[in-house]
């Protein structure tokens, strides 16, 4: 009786300290394997060689750089490649890589404890919205010091490095001040892809105005070939912008961009909530119901099976298609939205990524280091190999084939559209681009009226700009 | 005396590790659900702003909260009915009734509930495909293939009823073996002396089955509640993320939406705290509705 007695205590000792020790994690110092436990003299023996390891004496300034970046469409061998060459211009210096495709799901945790990158390469419009998040938080560090650093390995200054335009936008000066957060990285122009091929076995010219795409959309449709389609709506922010900006010019563009009062329901404004309405009504009937993020590449596929023939997209698209079936004789085109008022330029957004330095970084000056060294020619170089294009002069020089055509689309006379939507302290219950966007689902499907979805955009707007600083 | 004080000090001990981890795990983030939900706070920053009751108010006027309260309760409501009846009548026919593969059919009932949410997303998303999806096929025999294809994800009025048939197909499986396992300690002398007064088998069903095993479904009813409010999160982040323009949002994935993607955290824990206390109270409502006096046999 009284042994059993024992043995259950003891039982529930171990348990209980099993327990403890689960939730104990990486706290307890020095982590040799668990030493086996009938034996407390193997235990001792076993942490004695631990403290070895750390003698090594440093000669020059040991430094540890947390890099955090995304795993984009151009693959995470580029990033590898760059901290490489960083650390070998860097004496002393090691970098801690974090890459991931769902970046934010890794880094989050610890950011929520305190522990934060030196610095992240991570864009804007992703649906966790980090990036966004710490930007309404205010939690990030001025860049404006980096600009007048001079790129490391060589003699110039990054501001003069970057290409002229890239710095004045609201997708690096998120709060409209003239301060740059963000630092621009990988630059990839949006516009319409279409299937050349079919245009051409048809005889059918490329449109050059919105007047000549719906006499195409109408021809089309006399052949059972619809005129656009896209792959989610998530794609009209690019879309919406460069209309925008066709429309009322690049000031009226940055007017609706910052809330302005009652700039949705301007004359400019409703000429592109009627394109969107007009163009929806030649939209691939079977788009909205593959419209979400599992099946987009079906919209996608249209394009390549000839079933539609124009669909908004950025230069990634080619690549992530490689591998689909296509029909015969197809080949990808490429071009900049056709102007929206007469005789006006056509536009075509400009899309990018960004790198940021989180104000609570431990080690900032190398972080602002690294952000310099990625506009070096080495870095761009690095990038230009996996595609990924940095926003530098003389960038042109690395490109090849297809790529040479999609960043030469600024070439026939498009504008080049860049920036989004300024920074506001969150707004409960109100998001711009899903009221932006996500509505054109309902235009298609014809659940909501133009006008309907323009008085939307223009409340959510009213409620935006009261919470800008 | 002693002997007494040490048995409780035995039973402290036992209890001790699952009382702890239950205040860890359960207790404490479902106080800091309640206290977060006062507080205007993205997420990350250490700017928490104490609102008070504001992120409530807000609640209040937001169509696109009610449009998924809406969703949500359509869910329950279809999800429960219908899977309810349907596993209801599979367990009573396959425990009742002598039928050939009777285990087989078992298997395949069930198969679907070990199925990941998400890969049953992926053979919806297959059968709901407009072009060449398996239903439009298979109506498209009888209407004709000519005929506009039904767009069972791109309506917005059919779209939440293709998220209801797939969440009933994912269900059936389990609550069926649940309703197979009670009805099978209904002692077989009742189901004799029923057929030797001449009851039919519905008869039978309502008179003997259903009364006897009603305290297993008064359990699977709270379980109803539950998992249609979890997993509706789960096949619209698989299926639809949402969309067609937040026709599909049901309660979690709004306040997943506002607490991550709006940096709203608050608001979103604003919203946690009505899902918490909707979902206690129609579980106690139902609980209370449905009380019968047990019977014995």
């Amino acid at each position: 009786m009284k042994v059993k007695k024992v043995i259950s205590t003891l039982l529930v000792t171990t348990m209980t300290a099993a327990m403890l020790a689960g939730c104990g994690g990486s706290g307890g110092g020095a982590e040799a394997p668990a030493p086996a436990a009938d034996n407390a003299a193997d235990e001792t023996q076993a942490e004695a060689p631990a403290p070895a390891d750390a003698e090594e004496a440093p000669e020059v300034e040991e430094q540890v750089l947390k890099v955090a970046a995304f795993e984009g469409g151009y693959g995470a061998d580029m990033w590898s490649e760059v901290v490489a060459a960083f650390e070998a211009s860097h004496p002393g210096v090691t970098v801690e890589l974090t890459i991931d495709k769902k970046l934010e799901d890794v880094i989050s945790p610890s950011m929520k404890a305190g522990d934060y990158p030196d610095v992240v390469h991570l864009a804007t419009g992703r649906e966790a919205a980090l990036t966004e998040t710490l930007t309404k938080e205010n939690a990030l560090l001025p860049l404006t010091d980096v600009l007048e650093m001079t790129v490391p390995g060589e003699d110039v200054k990054v501001k003069d490095k970057i290409i002229p335009g890239f710095l004045d936008t609201l997708a690096t000066n998120p709060y409209g001040d003239g301060v740059t957060y963000y630092a621009p990285m990988f630059y990839s122009p949006c516009g319409l892809f279409y299937n050349a091929g079919l245009l051409k076995e048809k005889g059918w010219d490329v449109p050059t105005t919105w007047t000549e795409m719906w006499e195409l959309g109408d021809t089309a449709a006399a052949e059972g070939i619809a005129l656009f389609t896209y792959p989610t709506t998530g794609y009209f922010d690019a879309f919406t912008y460069a209309a925008l900006a066709s429309a009322g010019g690049s000031e009226f563009f940055d007017s609706c961009m910052t809330y302005e009062d009652g700039i949705w329901e301007s004359a400019d404004a409703t000429k592109v909530f009627e394109l969107v309405g007009t163009l929806a009504g030649y939209t691939e009937a079977t788009t909205v119901a593959n419209a979400n993020n599992d099946n987009f590449t079906k919209n996608q596929q249209l394009i390549l099976d000839n079933k539609a023939i124009f669909c908004p997209n950025g230069t990634w698209l080619p690549g992530e298609m490689a591998e689909a079936p296509r029909a015969d004789g197809f080949e990808w085109g490429f071009m900049a939205l056709p102007a929206v008022n007469d005789g006006g330029a056509g536009c075509s957004f400009c899309w990018f990524e960004q790198m940021w330095i989180p104000a609570a970084a431990q080690n900032q000056d190398m972080a602002k280091e690294f952000v310099a060294y990625m506009y070096s020619d080495e870095a761009a170089q690095i990038f230009a190999k996996a595609t990924a294009i940095q926003p530098i002069t003389g960038v042109s020089d690395y490109l090849e084939g297809d790529n040479k055509m999609f960043y030469s689309i600024y070439d026939n006379g498009a504008t080049a559209v860049m920036g989004g939507f300024a920074a506001t302290a969150p707004v409960e219950g109100v998001n711009m681009l899903d009221t932006l966007c996500g509505t054109v689902n309902s235009i298609v499907s014809g659940d909501k009226t133009v006008a309907e979805w323009q008085a939307a955009v223009e409340e959510a707007s009213d409620k935006l700009r009261a919470a800008m600083e | 005396m002693k002997k007494g004080k040490a048995r409780s000090v035995f039973i402290g001990v036992c209890v001790a590790p699952a009382v702890i981890l239950f205040i860890i795990f359960m207790l404490i983030p479902t106080f800091n659900v309640f206290k977060m939900s006062l507080y205007k706070w993205g997420g990350y920053s250490n700017t928490k702003e104490f609102v008070g009751l504001n992120n409530f108010k807000i609640l209040m006027e937001d169509m696109n909260f009610f449009r998924s309260f809406q969703n949500t309760v359509l869910l329950i409501v279809c999800v429960t009915i219908v899977t309810m009846a349907l596993s209801l009548i599979f367990a009573a026919i396959l425990s009742r009734e002598e039928i050939k593969g009777q285990n087989f059919y078992r298997i395949i009932f069930y198969i679907p509930n070990i199925l990941s949410v998400v890969v049953i997303s992926a053979i919806f998303s297959a059968i709901y495909d407009p072009n060449n999806g398996l239903l439009n096929s298979i109506i498209g025999i009888f209407r004709g293939s000519d005929k506009t294809p039904i767009l069972w994800l791109g309506d917005q009025k059919l779209v939440i009823y293709s998220l209801v048939i797939a969440m009933i197909w994912q269900a059936i499986g389990y609550y069926m073996v649940m309703y197979m396992a009670s009805m099978a300690s209904v002692p077989e002398s009742l189901y004799e002396s029923a057929n030797l007064e001449g009851a039919g088998r519905i008869q039978q069903f309502f008179s003997i089955t259903l009364p006897l095993i009603w305290t297993n479904v008064r359990t699977t009813l709270t379980f109803f509640v539950i998992s249609s409010i979890n997993l509706s999160f789960l096949f619209v982040k698989a299926l639809t993320s949402g969309g067609p323009d937040g026709a599909t949002e049901v309660f979690l994935s709004y306040m997943y939406k506002q607490a991550y993607t709006n940096s709203s955290y608050g608001y979103g824990m604003a919203i946690g705290v009505i899902v918490f206390l909707f979902s206690f109270g129609l579980s106690a409502v139902v609980n209370f509705v449905t009380k019968r006096e047990p019977l014995e046999f």
